[in-house]
């Protein structure tokens, strides 16, 4: 009961903080110099052409009126059409989120799998050459530059061997053929994401290898370790049943919120792999003055975001008991 | 550890079976495609709405225009058009005969559907489009394959720009056209409607876009040309089709072209790639002239840009030849006139060239003469008394009062590192005279809209890569009309004498009249430097020799319709 009270006030409390941040958004984007036209350098465009675009994209209304049309569409459930595409961001977004969801957060997760799996070792070994490895590995492909790796990746494994494609999510000779099952076309697209798989996986293993060795250092530390060693319990019990699951705690905050920003992609990742998702798309309809497309990306991350850490809180309820709301 | 190693194996063997699988599947079948990168991914198919060079590279191999460039002469050649259009002074019209021609549905390409697309442009008032149909007073269709275009005057740019209009299919967009008009919004309507399969009358059809991976256009067996001869070259096209892949960076579609999965990369190759590219026996790089412009512009509204002579030794100050030299590496052309000279027939060679071929020491001098004589002072002036050049500081203008801090604005460095790092060395040259310049960087639409919309600036640097070959756009550049908000005297240069000539030149439709107009127009602004042109910078394609020959070049590189139109496997 006090839990669905405290669901039932965190649901209200993010209803507030969404319409907030939608706010600043829209008057954010306005606000910034230049607009949809002001990138248009055609000789051919003149002052009236212009001035009639902006007139039917509705801009030359006062900037307040301008906001309560967009809550009025976004409440009745319109986003807007694309300035650049002049198509329905609704269909833009759903065109490029499934792909942004598939190669990042399965990459969230390998990550996550592996990186828990590993720091639980590397703080199990800890001193020995097990950790200094594991550590030293994570730190080095934590911090390297992910543009310079995916170029790396990329000339050694798609390049130099020809193992993967250079990039892409699909082959035109796989796609086209009409011979091709849905069998082919799902190796196709996995044997394209392997490459940005990898290198995203590289990335980010690091981060959660590192958070779990130091949670499990300071669990080991705790008198009910002590207690299970002195009831003569095997190591392997104390480390996987009784150590990990309470260290596993503060990587399940860090596992839960990349998992609501993967939806937000990655521009460098979506460029340097040419991966058809939303990153790429944000940051060009940013650039570019596109308001509906770059108000409804952000607004579709904040509403993720906003739900996951409501998610990843009653999450710990559950797996802590002694945490209650 | 054994779990490890377990573990380790299984996901080995898991990414051979993936690359086994991945590679051979691929290499199932083998097409006979010329596959073409893509910089970025086109916007549309909706012709109205497409104003990116992507959407403009798919689109021009289905809708196809009355008349187009020959490649060589570049003169205006007969395309869609049967011969050339005949003019009647009486009913100031013009009458075009069409060839025989369909559409990819089967259906002729008739005068309807040419009048239906001018009238279209008209009613909705389409931008980039309606200034080329605006002087149109009528479209008449007498016959099927006739079409007479009447004007409201004399208008110079009717044969150059009005008759290289895309036609689009009357059957295909008059629905739409009504639905538009119907709505709340009509040009915006237009301009969003989503063409799934656009008709086509050119050399190739649509089939399929994969969103993010490719676009794919199959062979137009109805296309007219298929097998004539026009302006001396047999047509094809000889290919099966073209399969446009799409490229997130220039590197990765590079690596494709090494390894040979693109035959071609439409874009420009940065100087940087062209070393390794030529070490490569099955790739070729083809250098052509663009037909562009980049300049330094000042806001002559304002002191103390509204002295000719501060600009003009701010132009002698600049070494052009340093910038093509050492900043484009050579790939490029130095200007003189606003009018690129690889556009022969319009560019004036016989125009000012501010202290051309000088060194620095000559430059400064000359810049300090210049500015002597127009009463400017110095604290040090940048040549001392026995005639050394030393660092100048304190200038102060004719009327004794300092000179104030200005800015040259220009692109940044990720849009556009030559204009940014032009800025920078333009800069440090004026310092070098005492003149007290600062580039600065801003990011793109900010910039535009500064110099173009609130019209607050000192200098900038510019530029446009593509110009018409038709040099009107100098009107648009300098008339005083266009001194406005948004208008495209970004400048605010107001001169009676070239109004009174660029209007002239508008309205005169005997060529080499034109031309002489055209050329007096360019000597003016060469004179009054209300921009500074700085360089046109080459175009750098690479192609793989291996499969394809026959790319035809012409001014604005192999990318054009005649290369797709002739093209075959080697």
């Amino acid at each position: 009961m006090e839990l669905l009270r405290y669901i039932y006030r965190r649901l209200i409390q993010i209803v507030i903080i969404f319409f907030v941040i939608l706010t600043i958004l829209f008057f954010l984007f306005h606000l910034a110099p230049g607009d949809p036209v002001s990138r248009m350098v055609d000789p051919n465009l003149t002052p009236e052409d212009a001035q009639l675009i902006i007139k039917e994209l509705g801009l030359d209304q006062p900037l307040w009126m301008q906001y309560l049309y967009y809550l009025k569409n976004f409440l009745t459930g319109h986003f807007g059409s694309s300035f650049h595409y002049g198509q329905p961001v609704i269909d833009i977004i759903g065109n490029r989120l499934p792909n942004t969801i598939l190669l990042f957060t399965t990459s969230i997760i390998l990550s996550a799998i592996v990186g828990i799996y590993l720091g639980k070792i590397a703080s199990w070994h800890k001193g020995k050459k097990t950790d200094t490895l594991m550590t030293l590995g994570a730190l080095i492909t934590h911090t390297v530059f992910l543009p310079w790796m995916a170029l790396i990746m990329i000339w050694i494994f798609a390049y130099r061997l020809g193992w993967f494609p250079i990039t892409g999510m699909i082959s035109e000779e796989v796609w086209l053929n009409p011979n091709a099952g849905v069998w082919w076309k799902m190796i196709d697209v996995l044997h394209h994401m392997a490459l940005p798989l990898v290198t995203l996986f590289l990335i980010h293993f690091g981060s959660y290898l590192l958070i779990m060795r130091s949670s499990m250092l300071n669990t080991l530390k705790e008198d009910y370790i002590l207690t299970g060693r002195a009831k003569g319990l095997s190591e392997k019990v104390i480390r996987d049943h009784h150590a990990a699951p309470n260290a596993a705690l503060p990587v399940v905050t860090s596992v839960g919120l990349s998992l609501a920003f993967s939806i937000n992609g990655g521009a460098l990742t979506e460029t340097v792999f040419t991966w058809p998702g939303i990153g790429r798309e944000l940051v060009f309809a940013v650039s570019h003055n596109d308001y509906p497309l770059a108000m409804a990306s952000f607004l579709l991350i904040a509403i993720v975001v906003l739900l996951s850490n409501l998610v990843v809180d009653i999450l710990y309820a559950y797996l802590d008991p002694r945490i209650r709301y | 550890m054994k779990n490890l190693i377990k573990n380790a194996l299984f996901i080995i063997s898991a990414i051979s079976i993936l690359t086994f699988a991945g590679n051979s599947c691929s290499k199932n079948e083998e097409f006979r495609m010329l596959k073409i990168g893509l910089p970025e991914e086109p916007k549309t198919l909706n012709i109205w709405l497409a104003s990116d060079a992507n959407s403009h590279k798919v689109l021009s191999q289905m809708y196809q225009p009355l008349f187009v460039r020959d490649p060589d002469s570049l003169k205006l050649i007969p395309w869609l058009a049967e011969g050339e259009p005949a003019f009647d002074e009486k009913s100031l019209s013009y009458t075009v005969r069409i060839k025989e021609a369909k559409w990819s549905d089967g259906s002729e390409l008739t005068s309807e559907d040419v009048a239906f697309t001018g009238n279209l442009i008209k009613d909705f008032r389409i931008p980039r489009h309606i200034s080329r149909w605006d002087f149109i007073k009528k479209i008449d269709t007498p016959d099927k394959r006739t079409v007479r275009f009447y004007l409201n005057e004399p208008k110079a740019i009717f044969l150059t720009r009005t008759l290289v209009t895309s036609i689009v299919p009357k059957s295909e967009w008059a629905k739409v056209a009504k639905a538009a008009k119907e709505s709340e919004k009509p040009l915006i309507t237009l301009l969003n409607h989503k063409i799934e399969s656009p008709l086509s009358s050119g050399p190739f059809i649509f089939k399929e876009w994969k969103q993010g991976a490719y676009i794919f256009l199959r062979k137009n067996n109805f296309f007219f040309g298929n097998g004539k001869n026009i302006g001396g070259r047999l047509i094809g096209p000889n290919i099966d089709g073209i399969i446009f892949k799409i490229f997130g960076t220039s590197d990765t579609a590079i690596l494709s072209l090494k390894k040979g999965s693109i035959d071609m990369f439409w874009w420009n190759v940065q100087p940087g790639y062209l070393d390794d590219l030529k070490e490569h026996n099955d790739i070729k790089i083809f250098s052509n002239e663009k037909n562009g412009l980049y300049y330094m512009g000042f806001n002559v509204r304002k002191q103390p840009f509204d002295d000719v002579n501060l600009r003009r030794a701010i132009a002698t100050l600049i070494d052009k030849d340093f910038i093509i030299s050492r900043i484009l590496q050579g790939h490029g052309v130095k200007m003189n006139s606003v009018v690129p000279p690889g556009n022969q027939y319009w560019c004036c060679s016989d125009v000012p060239k501010y202290a051309d071929g000088a060194d620095r020491k000559k430059r400064i001098k000359k810049a300090y003469e210049i500015l002597s004589a127009a009463g400017y002072t110095w604290e040090i002036p940048p040549v001392d008394k026995d005639g050394n050049i030393v660092s100048g500081k304190g200038i102060c203008l004719p009327n004794g009062q300092p000179m104030k801090k200005f800015t040259i604005l220009t692109p940044p460095a990720d849009y556009d590192p030559l204009r940014a790092l032009s800025g920078t060395i333009i800069q440090e040259w004026l310092r070098s005279a005492g003149i007290p310049a600062t580039a600065k960087p801003m990011a793109f639409g900010s910039l535009i809209q500064q110099v173009k919309g609130r019209r607050q600036f000192d200098t900038f640097i510019l530029g446009y890569g593509n110009l018409d070959l038709d040099p009107d756009w100098i009107r648009n550049f300098f008339h005083s009309n266009n001194d406005r908000t948004m208008g495209w005297n970004m400048s605010g240069y107001r001169n009676p004498e070239f109004d009174s000539i660029a209007r002239k030149s508008s309205g005169t439709m005997d060529k080499e009249k034109r031309r002489k107009l055209i050329w007096k127009m360019q000597k003016i602004i060469s004179r009054d430097v209300p921009y500074i042109p700085l360089y046109n910078p080459k175009l750098n394609e690479a192609v793989r020799t291996d499969k394809f020959e026959g790319w035809v070049e012409t001014l604005g590189g192999i990318g054009n319709i005649w290369s797709l139109c002739t093209v075959r496997p080697k």
